[in-house]
Order: C-alpha cells, then sequence, then structure tokens
C-alpha cells in the first residue's frame, strides 16, 4: 500500500527514462553493502535487546551506577555505526542528480549522503543517552522504559532493513 | 524476426518481474512493521503520559522521536527504491548488451 503511493509520487517511469538517457551502462544509485556493519549492527542490538531484559519493569536511580557502563558501551557502538554507515561514498552520478531534479519538481527530498540507516543509528544513540540522563535523575518508570524500548525497536528496523536489502 | 521480438520482450518482462516480486515483498513486510509499530508506540506514549510515568520532558522527547522515525520510515522506503531500481536497471541493460553480443 504504502510502497504503491510512493512508487506514485515519485513516478518510477520517469525515474528509468532519466536513467535511460544518463547512463551509458551500468548504474550505482545506492551505496555499497558493508558486511562489517551489518555485523556489528547485529552485534549491538542484541546487546540493546539483551539490556532491556535486564531492566524490564522499571529502573530507580539509586541502582543507576550498575548500569552506566552499558549505557556508555550502547551509546559509544550506535555513534561508531553511525560514522561507518556516513564514512561510504555517495554515489554521484549524473542519472542520481537528474532523479534528485525530478524529486525536487514532484516536492519529494533529494536522495542525500544522509542514509537512513545513519540517521537511524544516530536516533539510538540520543535515545541511549536520553535514557541514561532520566536514569541518573529519577530512574525510568515501566512505560517510560517501554517508549524507550519501542523507539530503539523501529529505529533498529529501519537501519538492519536499509543495510541489508544493499546486499544486491 | 517476430518470434526473436517477442522472445526479448518475454525475457525483459521476466527480468523486470523477477526483480519486483522479491523486493516488493521486502518493502511490503518493513511497511507493515513500522506502521503497526509506530501506531503502538503512539498508544505506549499516550498511556504513558495519562498514568504519569512519561513526564513533560519525556513526552516532548517521544513526540520528537515519532517525528523523527516517520520521516526516516519514508527516507527507507525511498531508500530502497534505489536499490530497485538499480537491479532493475543494470539487470536490463547487462540483457540488452547480450542481446546485441556486447559484454559488459
Amino acid at each position: 500500500m504504502h510502497f504503491k503511493l510512493l512508487c506514485q509520487k515519485i513516478l518510477p517511469l520517469q525515474i528509468l527514462l532519466v536513467l535511460l538517457a544518463f547512463s551509458s551502462c551500468e548504474a550505482t544509485l545506492a551505496p555499497a553493502y558493508d558486511q562489517a556493519i551489518v555485523g556489528k549492527v547485529t552485534e549491538s542490538s542484541d546487546l540493546a535487546m539483551r539490556f532491556f531484559a535486564e531492566v524490564d519493569g522499571g529502573t530507580t536511580n539509586e541502582s543507576f551506577a550498575m548500569r552506566e557502563p552499558i549505557y556508555n558501551t550502547l551509546i559509544g557502538a550506535f555513534e561508531s555505526l553511525k560514522l561507518q554507515a556516513k564514512a561510504r561514498p555517495v554515489p554521484n552520478n549524473t542519472a542520481l542528480e537528474k532523479i534528485n531534479e525530478l524529486l525536487k519538481s514532484k516536492g519529494s527530498g533529494a536522495i542525500s549522503g544522509e542514509y537512513p540507516s545513519a540517521f537511524a543509528f544516530e536516533q539510538i544513540a540520543l535515545t541511549f543517552k536520553k535514557m541514561k540522563e532520566t536514569d541518573r535523575e529519577q530512574g525510568i518508570k515501566p512505560l517510560a522504559l517501554q517508549a524507550f524500548k519501542g523507539q530503539i525497536e523501529i529505529f533498529l528496523d529501519q537501519a538492519i532493513t536499509y543495510e541489508s536489502f544493499l546486499k544486491r | 524476426m517476430a518470434d526473436d521480438v517477442t522472445t526479448i520482450i518475454t525475457d525483459i518482462k521476466n527480468i523486470a518481474s523477477d526483480i519486483l516480486e522479491k523486493d516488493v515483498s521486502v518493502v511490503r513486510g518493513f511497511s507493515e512493521r513500522q506502521v503497526e509499530a509506530i501506531a503502538k508506540q503512539t498508544f505506549l506514549i499516550q498511556k504513558g503520559v495519562e498514568s504519569g510515568d512519561i513526564d513533560e520532558d519525556l513526552r516532548e522527547f517521544f513526540l520528537d522521536g515519532l517525528e523523527a522515525m516517520a520521516l526516516n520510515f519514508v527516507n527507507t522506503l525511498k531508500g530502497i527504491l534505489m536499490v530497485t531500481l538499480e537491479k532493475l536497471w543494470n539487470a536490463l541493460v547487462s540483457f540488452l548488451y547480450k542481446a546485441v553480443g556486447i559484454v559488459i
């Protein structure tokens, strides 16, 4: 349903025509698949989910010191993933430039160096930072904890789906 | 000649269908998971605010989070679409070049 809407919105036929007009043979429109990133996401998401299982039901700030090293590990891991994801060269060719012009003319944002996975990793790191700050100041109540977990799971799904899809 | 053209058309259709069917099924699964998860997250924030588990400061943080995840959901779909277009284009060009006897 959403895919159909997206397809209608950015007019894939026009995009293919642009490709036809501006590509000589093989085109590169997305970054390369990186097994190291996928491996590190799997490892870090496993650590994150085990941490959520440990604090299930909420936390109090008296025991924050015990959790602080895990927060630091998780924040570091996802910030490092953001850097790795952003470090890949952005495909830059005439076809992509023309597609971006077309997207802009249709009122949609251009495909840029801001990879969706890099954005998701950044948001996950920010969420863990906020969670750490809340835990240190007042502890985390059960529904707030579930909301932190939900937010991280959604961004993880976006990052993992995109990075896995790059394996073509 | 007519038979050759028909074969080429059929081959092109098959190449495109194979790629699109596989990719659309991945996109459909991702979209369904995301929409459901974002809806649940919205409900959870609402419940948390009502119960007092989520205070004013956290409420603002989670609302910003909802906006960011909706934006990135669309950007992820765009990113996936670019990969699909790339696969489609390269498969078709490779087939057409081979059909006229050029090795890429």
